[in-house]
C-alpha cells in the first residue's frame, strides 16, 4: 500500500535528491552540516557581533548606528552652535556620556588594546575596567572578557569570531579556485585522452603561436601595469588581473579562429594528435613532488605585498592537483560510457559533452575532495599565521592567537580555545567530506 | 618490467629539472638585492665619495662571483624596444627605472644616451676637487653641503622614472648648482643631461612597446650557470651539489644543509616506524572484528587526530607534559642537554641522554599518519578478506590468526609497502612547524629562519632538496608496487 509521500518519492527520483536523502540519513554528517552552516552564518555576522562600536547610540539627541554605517562620521550640533565630530572608529564609546547605548554582544573589536586588561589576563582572573572618574574598579558584566585576553590586552572571544570569517573566507575562496583549475584540468585530461584531441598541423601551430603572442600582450607588455596596482588596493589587483584574463582569452580565441582557417590550406591540412593527458599528469606530477608548505611559504615570500588575497591564490594554485587527479580518473571511466558516444554521435560540440553530460555524473570524487580541501586549506593558512609567515603581520586569526599562547604557557585560554575552534571547523568539513563520499557512492545505499 | 623501471626513470629527469626551474624562478623574483648584502656595510660614519666609487667597485666584483652580470635564461620574450644588454646594468633600481622608461617613451637609443650622461655627471661630480684658491671668502661646510645633496639628487635622478620626480630633481640640482660659481663646470655637464632628457620625450615611440622580440642569449645565462657552475670558479652548479652560499653566515649552503639534515631524517625515519608499527596491527584487528567497538572507537580516535592541527597538540603537550608548573616530565626544547653531550659518551650514551628531548615531538610527527595509515591497512585487508581462499581456508579448519597472520596480511600488505615511500619525504615537509616550535635544528627550522631573514639561497636549496627527495620517493613506489604485484603487467 503506497502513501502519498511514498508515490511522490518514486516519481520525483532523481540522483541529486537520492543523494541528498543518503546524506541526511547520515546522523554524523548532517549535524556537521548543520554546525558549518552556523559557523558560516557566524561568519557573515561577524562585523556585527564583535566590534566595539556599538549597534546603537543615542548621544546628544543624535541617533547613531555606528556598527552598520558606512561612513565613519557623524557631525553633532549642539544649540550654541559648536559642531562636534565623532569618528566612530577612534571613538572611546564606553567612556561616552549618552542617554541609550546598546553595544554589540562582544563590545571589543579584535585588533584594539584593552590597556586596563593587558598581560595575559585569565577569563576567571580579575578583571578592571576605568570608570568615567578615572578610578579602576572591577570589570562591570557587560564589558567583561569572557575568554580573557593577550598580552596586548586584545579580547580572545572576539579574536575568535574574527578568526571564524578570515579562514572560512581563506578556505572556501582558495578551494574554489584549485576546483575550478583542478576539475577543468582534470575534465580534459581523462577525457581527451591521448589519442583524441586531433587539430590539423596548421591550426596547431597557429594556436601555439596564438598562446605566446596572447601571454606577451596581456602579461608582459602590462607587467608594470599589474606590478603598480599591488600597491594600490585589492580591488585594483583584481581589476588588473582580470583585465590581463580577458585580454589572454580574446587574443586566443582569434587565433584559434584563424586557426581553423589555416587548417584548410592543403600541406598544413595533416592531422597531429595532441596528448592532453601526459602533459596535464606530468604538470600534476611536478607540482605534486613540491613539498606544500616550502612552497607556500617561499611564494608568500616572494609575493610584493603579504595580505590574505595572496595567500588564498596561492593555496589555491598548489592544491589543485588532488582535485584534477579524481576528476580525471572519474573521467577516463565516464568517457567510455554509451550516453557519451550517443551524444558524440548527435555531433555535439565536444566541450559542450564535458561540461553538460559528463561532469555532472563524474563530480563525485571532486566535491568530497573539495570538502577536505577546505579543512587542509584551514589547517595551512591556520599553521601559517601560527609561525607568523605569509599573513599581514596585524590580522587577528587562530594561529596567530595559538601563536600567543605558545610563547606564553600559563595563558591557557589562548591555547585551549582558538585550537579548539580550528579542531571543530576541521572536524566539521572532514565530516562533511565523509558523508558526501558515502551519500555519493551508490554502492553503499542504506 | 625492466622496461617500465626504466621509462619510469627517464621520466623522472625531466620532472626533477622542472622543480630546479621552479626554484630558481623563486629565486630571481626574491626582493632585495643580494649584492648589497654581501658589501657589508663596512664603512662607518659618513660616506665620503671615495668610499662610494669603492663600494661600487666591490659590488661589480661580487655581481661577478654571484653570476649576476649574465642574463636570467637562455632567451627572453621582451617587447620590441627593449635592449639585449639591459641586464649588464649592475643596480637593480636603475635597471627597474630604465626599464619603466622605456615603457613610457620606447626609444632606447634616447634613453641609453641620457643614461651615460648622467653616469657621466655624476662620476664628475664625484671626483671634483675643491680650488682653494676660489672659495676663500665662502663658507666650507656650506660648500660640502651643496656638493652632498648635488652627489644625492644625482643618485636618485638615476633611479627615478616618474616624469613629475624626474622634472623636480632635474630643477633641484640645476637651483644648487647654480649657489657658487665655480660648480659652472658641472652645470655644462648637467645640461648635456637635461637635453638628452628633453630629447627622449620629444623623440618617443611608444608603438615599438607592442611588437614582440624574442631575443636568445645560448649558454651565458644565470639558470646554466645555477645547473653547472661556472667551470669551478666560483660556483660548481647544483649538478655537484653546489647551492650557492648562503647571504647570513656567507659560507656555503652545502655544509648549512648536510650539517642540519641528520636530525630531521632521524625524525622521519623514526616516526615512519613508529607509524607502521602501531596503525598495522589496529588496522588488522579492526578489519577482523569488522563494526565492533574496537573498530569503532579506533576509527573515532584516529578521526579526532587526524582533524587535529599539529601546532595545537604541540602546544597542549607542552603546556601539560613539560611546564614546570604542572606534569614537568619532558624538557620543553632542543634535542640534547644544554650543557652538551658529557665528554666521554659513548653513542649508547647519547642516545640514552636524548630520549627525553625526543618523545614529544615523535609523537607530534606521528600521529597525524595513524588514521590515514590505519584506514589503508584495514580497507586492504576487508578486501582481502572476502576472497574466497581466505574463505577455503576457514573452511579447511585453519585457525583464525594462522589465516589472518600468514595468509592474509600478504596480500594486503600491497598498498602500504607502496604508501612507505610516500610518507617519508612528506615528513620534511610537515617538518617545519614542530621543528620551530620544538627549536630542533633540523632543515625545517633552518628554512623557517632563512624565511624570515630573506636568506634565498638556503630556501630554494630546502625546496630544491624536498622535491628530490619527494620524486625519489614516488619512484621508489612505483618500482615497488611494480615489484611486489605479479599481476601487474605495464606493456
Amino acid at each position: 500500500m503506497e502513501t502519498a509521500v511514498e508515490m511522490k518519492i518514486t516519481n520525483d527520483f532523481s540522483f541529486k535528491k537520492q543523494a541528498w536523502l543518503q546524506f541526511r540519513k547520515n546522523k554524523l554528517a548532517f549535524y556537521s552540516f548543520r554546525i558549518l552552516l552556523f559557523l558560516i552564518g557566524l561568519a557573515l555576522v561577524s562585523p556585527f557581533v564583535a566590534t566595539d562600536q556599538p549597534l546603537y547610540c543615542k548621544y546628544k539627541g543624535v541617533n547613531m548606528f555606528p556598527a552598520f554605517s558606512l561612513s565613519n562620521n557623524c557631525e553633532i550640533k549642539s544649540e550654541d552652535g559648536t559642531i562636534e565630530m565623532i569618528q566612530y572608529d577612534m571613538e572611546d564609546w564606553k567612556h561616552l556620556a549618552a542617554t541609550t547605548i546598546i553595544f554589540a554582544p562582544i563590545p571589543y573589536a579584535p585588533n584594539k588594546s584593552d590597556f586596563e586588561n593587558a598581560d595575559y589576563v585569565s577569563p576567571a582572573g580579575k578583571q578592571l575596567f576605568l570608570n568615567k572618574e578615572g578610578k579602576s574598579i572591577l570589570i562591570p558584566f557587560k564589558f567583561r572578557h569572557w575568554l580573557g585576553t593577550n598580552k596586548r590586552g586584545e579580547d580572545v572571544f572576539s579574536g575568535l569570531i574574527n578568526g571564524t570569517r578570515v579562514s572560512l573566507t581563506i578556505g572556501i575562496l582558495s578551494m574554489g579556485i584549485a576546483s575550478i583549475l583542478g576539475i577543468l584540468l582534470g575534465a580534459m585530461a581523462g577525457y581527451f585522452g591521448d589519442h583524441k584531441l586531433q587539430t590539423s598541423r596548421g591550426a596547431f601551430w597557429t594556436f601555439i603561436l596564438g598562446i605566446v603572442l596572447a601571454y606577451f600582450y596581456a602579461f608582459s607588455v602590462r607587467s608594470y601595469a599589474i606590478v603598480d596596482s599591488f600597491g594600490i588596493s585589492t580591488f585594483s589587483i583584481f581589476c588588473e588581473l582580470i583585465l590581463s584574463l580577458l585580454i589572454f582569452s580574446i587574443i586566443l580565441y582569434l587565433f584559434y579562429r584563424v586557426g581553423q582557417l589555416v587548417g584548410r590550406i592543403s600541406f598544413l591540412k595533416k592531422i597531429v594528435t595532441i596528448p592532453v593527458d601526459s602533459i596535464i599528469s606530468r604538470l600534476i606530477e611536478i607540482l605534486m613532488s613540491m613539498p606544500l608548505l616550502i612552497l607556500i611559504i617561499s611564494l608568500s615570500a616572494i609575493a610584493k605585498e603579504k595580505s590574505m588575497v595572496n595567500l588564498m591564490v596561492i593555496i589555491g594554485l598548489t592544491t589543485w592537483t588532488g582535485i584534477a587527479r579524481l576528476t580525471r580518473a572519474e573521467f577516463l571511466r565516464i568517457s567510455k560510457l554509451e550516453y557519451i558516444q550517443a551524444a558524440q554521435s548527435m555531433g555535439f560540440n565536444e566541450f559542450r559533452i564535458i561540461f553538460k553530460h559528463a561532469l555532472p555524473n563524474g563530480l563525485a570524487p571532486a566535491l568530497t575532495a573539495i570538502a577536505f580541501g577546505v579543512a587542509s586549506a584551514i589547517l595551512i593558512e591556520s599553521s601559517l599565521s601560527f609561525l607568523g609567515i605569509g599573513v599581514p603581520p596585524t590580522t587577528v586569526t587562530w594561529g596567530s592567537l595559538l601563536n600567543s599562547g605558545w610563547q606564553q604557557f600559563s595563558a591557557w585560554w589562548l591555547v585551549f580555545f582558538p585550537g579548539m575552534a580550528i579542531f571543530i571547523t576541521v572536524t566539521v568539513y572532514n565530516m562533511l567530506g565523509e558523508g558526501v563520499r558515502d551519500a555519493l557512492d551508490p554502492r553503499l545505499k542504506k | 618490467m625492466l622496461r617500465y623501471i626504466f621509462k619510469r626513470i627517464l621520466i623522472f629527469i625531466p620532472t626533477l629539472i622542472a622543480i630546479t626551474l621552479l626554484g630558481f624562478m623563486i629565486s630571481v623574483n626574491a626582493p632585495g638585492d643580494p649584492v648589497e648584502r654581501m658589501v657589508v656595510a663596512s664603512q662607518d660614519g659618513g660616506e665620503t665619495a671615495a668610499q662610494a666609487i669603492n663600494q661600487i667597485e666591490q659590488k661589480k666584483i661580487w655581481r661577478k662571483k654571484l653570476g649576476l652580470d649574465l642574463p636570467i635564461f637562455y632567451f627572453s620574450l621582451s617587447p620590441f624596444s627593449f635592449p639585449d644588454t639591459l641586464y649588464k646594468i649592475y643596480d637593480k633600481n636603475e635597471r627597474e627605472a630604465l626599464g619603466r622608461l622605456i615603457h613610457q617613451y620606447g626609444n632606447w637609443k634616447e634613453i641609453e644616451e641620457y643614461y651615460a650622461s648622467l653616469n657621466n655627471f655624476y662620476k664628475e661630480q664625484a671626483a671634483f676637487v675643491l680650488d682653494t684658491n676660489e672659495i676663500r671668502f665662502v663658507d666650507r661646510s656650506a660648500i660640502l653641503e651643496t656638493l652632498n645633496q648635488i652627489r644625492f639628487e644625482a643618485l636618485s635622478l638615476k633611479s627615478s622614472y616618474t616624469p613629475s620626480v624626474i622634472d623636480l630633481k632635474i630643477s633641484n640640482i640645476e637651483k644648487l648648482l647654480s649657489l657658487f660659481p665655480f660648480l659652472s663646470k658641472l652645470q655644462i655637464t648637467f645640461s648635456t643631461s637635461k637635453a638628452n632628457y628633453n630629447k627622449i620625450k620629444y623623440t618617443s615611440t611608444v608603438w615599438k612597446n607592442y611588437i614582440p622580440k624574442i631575443i636568445f642569449y645560448g649558454y651565458k645565462n644565470q639558470y646554466h650557470r645555477w645547473l653547472f657552475g661556472d667551470g669551478g670558479n666560483y660556483s660548481k652548479g647544483l649538478i655537484h651539489g653546489d647551492f650557492g652560499t648562503s647571504y647570513i653566515t656567507k659560507q656555503p649552503v652545502s655544509d648549512v644543509i648536510y650539517s642540519k639534515i641528520g636530525w630531521s631524517l632521524l625524525f622521519s625515519m623514526l616516526s615512519v616506524i613508529l607509524a607502521y608499527l602501531i596503525s598495522i596491527p589496529v588496522g588488522i584487528k579492526a578489519a577482523a572484528k569488522r563494526g565492533s567497538r574496537f573498530d569503532k572507537t579506533t576509527s573515532a580516535i584516529f578521526f579526532m587526530l587526524y582533524s587535529m592541527p599539529s601546532f595545537w597538540l604541540a602546544t597542549l603537550l607542552l603546556m601539560t607534559f613539560a611546564n614546570p608548573d604542572m606534569l614537568h616530565l619532558f624538557p620543553a626544547s632542543g634535542v640534547k642537554p644544554a650543557f652538551g653531550y658529557p665528554e666521554s659518551a659513548s653513542l649508547f650514551q647519547k642516545i640514552k641522554a636524548s630520549i627525553p628531548y625526543i618523545i614529544l615531538p615523535l609523537i607530534c610527527f606521528t600521529y597525524s599518519s595513524f588514521g590515514f595509515l590505519s584506514r589503508i591497512m584495514r580497507g586492504a585487508m576487508l578486501e582481502v578478506l572476502e576472497q574466497d581462499y581466505i574463505r577455503t581456508a576457514y573452511a579447511k579448519g585453519v585457525p583464525e590468526n594462522t589465516v589472518i597472520w600468514k595468509h592474509a596480511l600478504r596480500n594486503a600488505l600491497l598498498p602500504i609497502i607502496t604508501v612507505f615511500a610516500n610518507v617519508f619525504p612528506a615528513a620534511i615537509g610537515g617538518s617545519i612547524i614542530i621543528e620551530s616550535i620544538f627549536t630542533i635544528p633540523g632543515i625545517g627550522s633552518e628554512a623557517v629562519y632563512a624565511i624570515q631573514n630573506n636568506n634565498y639561497p638556503v630556501i630554494i636549496a630546502a625546496l630544491t632538496i624536498s622535491g628530490f627527495l619527494t620524486l625519489l620517493g614516488y619512484l621508489i613506489s612505483d618500482i615497488l608496487y611494480a615489484i611486489v604485484d605479479p599481476r601487474i603487467s605495464y606493456n
